[in-house]
């Protein structure tokens, strides 16, 4: 082959390197200016997730800006899947990202993001003559250790929506047990389905966070257990446990439940109860609305909410959801910040979120405002299912230990030939032996995590014993 | 020799050379060499971003041990192997049939070439959504087109182990057999048309000319498109994000994505980069076997 010598054109030169440096100039102008503007107003930048209802929170950001001219928010808005926006906004914080100054929390993220420095603690911001006007559960899913990271904005709690017409027609209450449910599923769907497309039942089975909640609400209302706050141990393979997962790999998963489901996150999930084609549906508080919503909905006024169903001797559990807000322990705007959380967080917001987003308040007060139970008789009695809302395991390897639960569960139920004693086991043993990482932590933070857990268990019960006293 | 008497000026042009080469060099360094050097020294150490207080102690080798008995680390590096056969097969030989086809003159050739680049075009994140959609239970495509109207027939692809791995394949097979076809497509052009035209005269007919002309003749690029391929079906990450997140059943938890849930979900950063030096050994012994292979062709070619 020939030897190509590359001849350099002199010619070429002074182009090139005038268009670079042009090039470097004009890049240099841009974020000058950017600049610039930043100085004006005081930005903050919150990052969120596309909500369900997207004119309400457009109202709720425009009342801010009018009310605090001197504060501009830019909303960043990440993935709506729990689990996508929780790796977003863990690389901005891990990468100490001076671009976030507010960000919403998942329930199960505070003792996380508090541990790993993430969240700025609130107490003095946020004192618990303060947190006394907020409902217990998720105070305490925002405390970690002696600190609190989040203040709750709204509440979450499983519930299970029916349609009312489809079981007067057919002479069935409400189900109280899961074979119940299924029963009366099938019934209906044997006689609707010749008329028209038509599913038992849609939940959210996806490999995410929302499966986990979905399968935790079997597991416990069998009085399975994922950890045991005493010994630490995973008890997933523990009978009740693996008979609860069962029940819904035979039973739910392409039986009165499409196969879809396995791919539903709420969206889709919702979807098919809101066009008229499930007669049971799980879902958090603001499917209600979205529900009676004549604009999406063609089931307005047929939908009935009631606690999830059980297994028979056993109670009724919901899983505790809920977005809080966190300030950034990077955050260059502090006082903004807090400004915006504190207004997010006020009565007259959470109050106006309840009407219009059907989102339930995490304000004490407001559960006993006339307005809101008026538009939703139905909170009075969520008030209940709130107060014995079971939190997912606290602890700062959560998302690891959901991930696990994830695997295990999706593969059971997607995939009918798998052991699930051996998967069970398999999982188990890997989760005990994260959280026995925690264990090797100096500051033996797996100790105060008992504590909360117990400290948890008991803050519930009284708050229990002070409603029926109430 | 020549040469010698043009030696300062073959130093000059050497210095100019290296200048030249200087800048790449330190832009490959940084961002290249560094972030891999330091996956490695990470993945010598036990770092949890949940857990600060625990420091960053050095480990030696144990995350390579606890990999080694990572059954989900296993499973998902057979996931990962079958993934690269599979979809680089399929590339490779439509990229074939492509190549050949907008190798041959008709009206209309230079539409074709350009429509056939349309899905290379396209940003993976993009295209993924839109095999996302195409595949889903209720208002897919793909449903529609199988069943019509018969909605009972329906079926959910991506709740299907067998089916969402299929799908992730022929989401990447749609988008990079063009690619592998450009490459193929430039080493078909390098050859003569004189030796089509002495074979048609000595009587070959076209299946001779493409077995004992085209083929050995396209080979180097075949082998160039396959590395490139086989590199980057390595790395797949961005479909499996969009379309499936790993599931069912952890049927499409490519080894990058394991590693990317490690990260940045579950914060064992330790841990996370020993999977990412995995994959990194794993391809540059891909590439030296694939660059070792090349030589040889070229060398027994020429």
């Amino acid at each position: 082959m020939h030897k190509r010598t590359v001849v350099w054109n002199n010619s070429l030169m002074f182009p090139v390197v005038f268009a670079i440096l042009l090039a470097v100039l004009v890049m240099s102008l841009i974020i000058g200016c950017a600049r610039t503007e930043n100085d004006e107003k005081k930005i903050i930048r919150f990052i969120t997730w596309k909500p369900n209802q997207p004119a309400v929170w457009e109202e709720i950001y425009t009342l801010f800006e009018a009310e605090h001219p001197d504060i501009r928010v830019i909303r960043e808005v990440g993935p709506h899947s729990s689990t996508a926006f929780h790796d977003l906004l863990a690389q901005k914080l891990k990468n100490h990202s001076p671009d976030v100054d507010v960000f919403f929390m998942d329930v199960i993220w505070p003792p996380e993001f508090g541990s790993a420095g993430w969240a700025l603690p609130l107490d003095e911001l946020f004192p618990p003559r303060e947190q006394k006007n907020f409902l217990n559960g998720p105070i305490l899913a925002n405390s970690y250790k002696d600190n609190i990271y989040g203040v709750p904005l709204f509440i979450d709690s499983g519930m299970l929506y029916y349609r009312k017409d489809l079981l007067k027609r057919y002479g069935f209450n409400p189900p109280e047990t899961w074979p119940k449910m299924v029963k009366q599923a099938r019934e209906i769907v044997f006689e609707e389905s010749k008329r028209k497309e038509m599913f038992g039942f849609s939940g959210q089975f996806k490999q995410y966070e929302g499966l986990v909640c979905n399968m935790m609400e079997y597991i416990l209302s069998n009085g399975g257990r994922i950890l045991n706050p005493q010994t630490e141990k995973c008890e997933i393979a523990e009978k009740p446990a693996v008979d609860a997962v069962r029940f819904v790999r035979n039973e739910i998963i392409g039986k009165i439940a499409p196969k879809g489901v396995l791919t539903y996150q709420e969206p889709e999930s919702i979807a098919i109860f809101i066009q008229g084609k499930a007669v049971f549906h799980r879902n958090w508080p603001y499917a209600w609305e979205m529900s009676n919503n004549p604009e999406r909905s063609k089931i307005e006024g047929m939908a009935g909410i009631t606690k999830l169903p059980r297994f028979s001797g056993n109670k009724s559990y919901a899983t505790l959801g809920g977005w809080q807000l966190g300030i950034s322990s990077y955050s260059k705007n502090r006082e903004a910040a807090w400004t915006f959380v504190r207004f997010l967080t006020s009565e007259k917001i959470q109050k106006h979120l309840a009407l219009k987003a059907g989102l339930a308040p995490t304000r004490k007060a407001l559960y006993k405002d006339t307005e809101i139970i008026q538009a939703y008789p139905q909170f009075s009695d969520m008030k209940t299912v709130f107060l014995t809302a079971r939190p997912r395991p606290r602890t700062p390897l959560y998302p690891a230990v959901s991930n696990v639960l994830q695997r295990y569960f999706h593969k059971v139920i997607s995939d009918p030939t798998s052991d699930i004693e051996k998967e069970a086991c398999a999982a188990s043993q890997e989760i005990d032996r994260i959280i026995s990482l925690q264990d090797s932590a100096p500051d033996n933070s797996a100790v105060s995590m008992t504590e909360t857990r117990e400290e948890l268990g008991i803050e519930t019960k009284d708050a229990i014993s002070e409603r029926t006293s109430e | 020799m020549v040469m010698k008497t043009k030696c300062s000026s073959i130093t000059k042009e050497r210095i100019f050379a290296a200048s030249l080469l200087i800048p790449c060099f330190v832009f490959v360094c940084i961002f290249a060499f560094y972030p891999i050097l330091y996956s490695f020294f990470l993945s010598l150490h036990r770092i949890i971003l949940g857990l600060p207080s625990i420091g960053q102690p050095f480990i030696g080798l144990e995350n390579y041990r606890e990999l080694l008995h990572d059954r989900i680390a296993l499973r998902s590096l057979i996931t990962t192997f079958a993934f690269v056969s599979v979809s680089t097969f399929f590339e490779i030989l439509f990229g074939l049939i492509i190549a050949l086809v907008i190798n041959r003159h008709f009206r209309g050739r230079g539409l074709v070439r350009a429509a056939i680049l349309v899905p290379w075009a396209i940003p993976t994140v993009v295209s993924a959504q839109m095999w996302r959609f195409i595949c889903n239970d209720n208002y897919g495509f793909l449903n529609y087109i199988l069943f019509g109207a018969d909605i009972s027939k329906y079926r959910a692809w991506l709740a299907d182990p067998f089916f969402a791995f299929a799908a992730i394949v022929t989401a990447d097979v749609w988008k990079t057999s063009s690619f592998a076809a450009l490459l193929i497509l430039a080493g078909l052009q390098t050859i003569p048309d004189e030796l089509y035209e002495t074979a048609k005269i000595d009587g070959a007919n076209a299946w001779q000319r493409f077995r004992r002309i085209t083929l050995p003749l396209i080979k180097p690029a075949i082998l160039i498109a396959l590395l490139f391929r086989t590199i980057d079906a390595f790395r797949v990450f961005d479909l499996v994000f969009v379309m499936t997140q790993g599931g069912p059943a952890d049927s499409t938890n490519v080894l990058q994505f394991y590693g990317y849930k490690k990260i940045f979900a579950e914060g064992f950063m330790g841990y996370g980069s020993t999977i990412s030096v995995l994959v990194f050994i794993t391809v540059f012994v891909l590439s030296l076997v694939y660059i070792r292979l090349i030589r040889t062709r070229l060398f027994t070619e020429t």
